[in-house]
């Protein structure tokens, strides 16, 4: 089973896209757990794109989903600067109050939601796939 | 999301409810300002109704806790649903933000500090 829908850079499709994955969870009988992180993985791609893509003008995301049978490939396209969040170093997680800093936190939920991802550049566009395990109970 | 402000006490009071991503965080960041600058009161963020957040929320807490720390009043958050709580876990904000299980236990814990 497989779903592909475009976002553009714009804060208020994060709205569209929480509409889009709760049709999704029951077409394709997803836990409301493994929905919420999907949604949170794409959230914080999507966002990352708006305020860090460097498109000023309106420019495409492309999203799509595969279901496999015990997991969900992710694939988020754009058209942005070359930006490969696999790489980027993760937030130090254990600092004091005093000296945590806000960067990384994003990517950081990414990581920890997800079951592997892998970047890569093609034709001038961020391709980045990412792998989430649909839980034993739920296949 | 929708913000609603109360006082109890001593305490302000933000119940919030509904999702708190990228794009309502600017709306809640402008309300909870005001409280930050000058902070006089203790604070309660209640999200027995917060369905979501992101790290565009995080940050707005973590910036709080920040504004609170070196001040004589309380910051605390209360009856954070399992998903928002696991991000707090996850991001390590639950190491320095208290976490109290419902409203109740987070004016008792305040009255304890008195």
């Amino acid at each position: 089973m497989e779903l592909s829908f475009q976002l553009k850079n714009n804060g208020s499709e994060l709205t569209t896209l929480h509409a889009i994955l709760g049709k999704l969870e029951k077409r394709w009988c997803l836990s409301s757990k493994t929905t919420m992180e999907l949604n949170l993985i794409l959230d914080e791609l999507v966002t990352n794109i708006i305020e860090h893509g460097g498109c000023d003008n309106e420019c495409v995301i492309d999203i799509k989903l595969i279901k496999g049978n015990s997991e969900i490939t992710l694939v988020v396209t754009d058209d942005g600067p070359p930006f490969d969040p696999t790489i980027t170093p993760a937030p130090d997680i254990s600092l004091p109050l005093e000296e945590r800093g806000c960067g990384g936190l994003g990517i950081h939920l990414v990581r920890k939601f997800s079951d592997g991802c892998m970047y890569k550049r093609t034709k001038n566009r961020n391709v980045l796939t990412l792998i989430k395990k649909i839980p034993k109970e739920h296949r | 999301m929708k913000t609603e402000i109360s006082q109890e006490n001593d305490a302000t009071i933000f119940t919030l409810s509904g999702r708190l991503d990228s794009h309502t965080a600017p709306q809640f960041e402008k309300q909870v300002q005001d409280y930050l600058t000058s902070p006089e009161n203790h604070l309660v963020l209640n999200f027995n109704n917060l369905e979501y957040i992101s790290s565009a929320g995080l940050r707005i807490i973590l910036n709080t806790a920040k504004a609170y720390k070196p001040t004589e009043y309380q910051f605390i958050t209360c009856s954070m649903q399992d998903h928002v709580l696991e991000v707090f876990e996850i991001s390590g904000l639950d190491t320095f933000i208290t976490i109290c299980r419902t409203l109740d236990d987070s004016l008792v814990a305040l009255k304890d500090e008195e």
